[in-house]
């Protein structure tokens, strides 16, 4: 794993195949697009060549972010920074730490994630996060239920628990469309 | 053999979830979680029109998935289907495929163009190759989302 390449900068992403274009969208496309995230972008316009997954996948991506109530947005985020890391999704960890920072205003973290790794210090609720969302990305066939406990220790419920198993279930899935359809463009001279 | 009813909920049946559990009652939180989810399985692995990658390829490249990432309820779930769709085609092609679903599966950050181009060769579309992806990682997806339910159902039983 190259860590120096991941960055708090926007990054751009390159397909390996020929985006749908808005221009030759057929109307099931273009409101599988208009569902999307970014309707304009190379990666959803990508995934279109495929509508019918498309128009399932991004309705769920939405619910697993941003549904209200349960684990906090900014861990959300968290918890996908962590999975795209150890799965080296250089376009992934970027959009989500730049949301981690924008809701906490702790860059710091996300360097020392980047930098240090995924095992770097951090307070007792954000490792027990981390520790639960490395070990699921990794080994989803050794969780046990005492992988549970810390996250019970620090005070989550099930409802908080459901949520981040969602979000880091979620990446191992983002993960493999942006890191296997394409790739990222890095700006400028931080090649 | 007859299919499961459409309506049924893959991961609960997977899972073991009594209907009206306290599992079920949280899931029950997360409406549009639980409904794309199912839509996705699906779209994915029962689409109306399967295009170039057939019915019997979806079903093959969901079972290795699901066996690569060592869940054994989806496996089982996903070779049943394979064998009510006549089982593994034992073609070039399947090599080809099942070559690509390891990678994306276990080694993704080593994808490259030339995979793209390989599965081209094989007669696959851009459609054929996005739908391919998107199994492989739907069922990634899926296995994780199956093995936090679980726990949480078996900590909860206590």
């Amino acid at each position: 794993m190259n860590t120096r390449r991941f960055t708090l900068e926007a990054v751009d992403w390159a397909p390996w195949l020929p985006p749908v274009t808005l221009e030759s969208a057929t109307p099931a496309q273009r409101a599988a697009l208009d569902n999307s995230p970014q309707a304009n972008s190379a990666y959803f316009r990508t995934l279109a060549n495929d509508v019918d997954s498309l128009a399932e996948r991004s309705p769920l991506f939405h619910a697993v972010m941003y549904v209200p109530r349960g684990l906090k947005r900014a861990e959300r985020e968290l918890a996908t920074v962590v999975v795209s890391i150890i799965n080296g999704c250089v376009y992934c960890s970027s959009v989500h730490a730049r949301r981690f920072v924008e809701l906490t205003k702790q860059p710091e973290i996300i360097r020392a994630l980047y930098e240090q790794g995924v095992d770097t210090p951090l307070e007792p609720r954000l490792r027990a996060i981390v520790d639960y969302a490395a070990k699921l990305t990794r080994e989803p066939a050794a969780m046990t239920v005492a992988d549970l406990a810390p996250l019970r220790a620090v005070g989550m419920d099930d409802l908080e628990i459901h949520d981040l198993t969602n979000a880091v279930a979620m990446f191992a899935n983002a993960n493999r469309l942006m890191q296997t359809l394409g790739e990222p463009v890095l700006p400028e001279g931080d090649a | 053999m007859p299919k499961p009813p459409e309506s049924a909920d893959l991961l609960e049946t997977i899972i073991g979830v009594a209907p009206g559990s306290a599992l079920s009652q949280l899931r029950a939180q997360r409406p549009d979680i639980v409904g794309h989810t199912q839509g996705s399985h699906d779209v994915l692995l029962s689409p109306a029109d399967p295009g170039g990658l057939s019915l019997t390829e979806r079903a093959l490249v969901a079972a290795r998935v699901a066996e690569l990432s060592g869940h054994a309820g989806l496996t089982r779930h996903y070779r049943r289907l394979l064998a009510e769709r006549g089982g593994p085609p034992h073609d070039q092609r399947q090599d080809t495929i099942l070559r690509h679903v390891e990678r994306v599966t276990t080694a993704l950050g080593t994808a490259l163009p030339a995979h793209i181009e390989a599965l081209r060769a094989a007669g696959m579309s851009a459609r054929d190759i996005v739908a391919l992806t998107q199994i492989v990682a739907f069922v990634s997806y899926q296995v994780r989302a199956a093995v936090g339910l679980a726990l949480l159902a078996e900590g909860n039983a206590v």
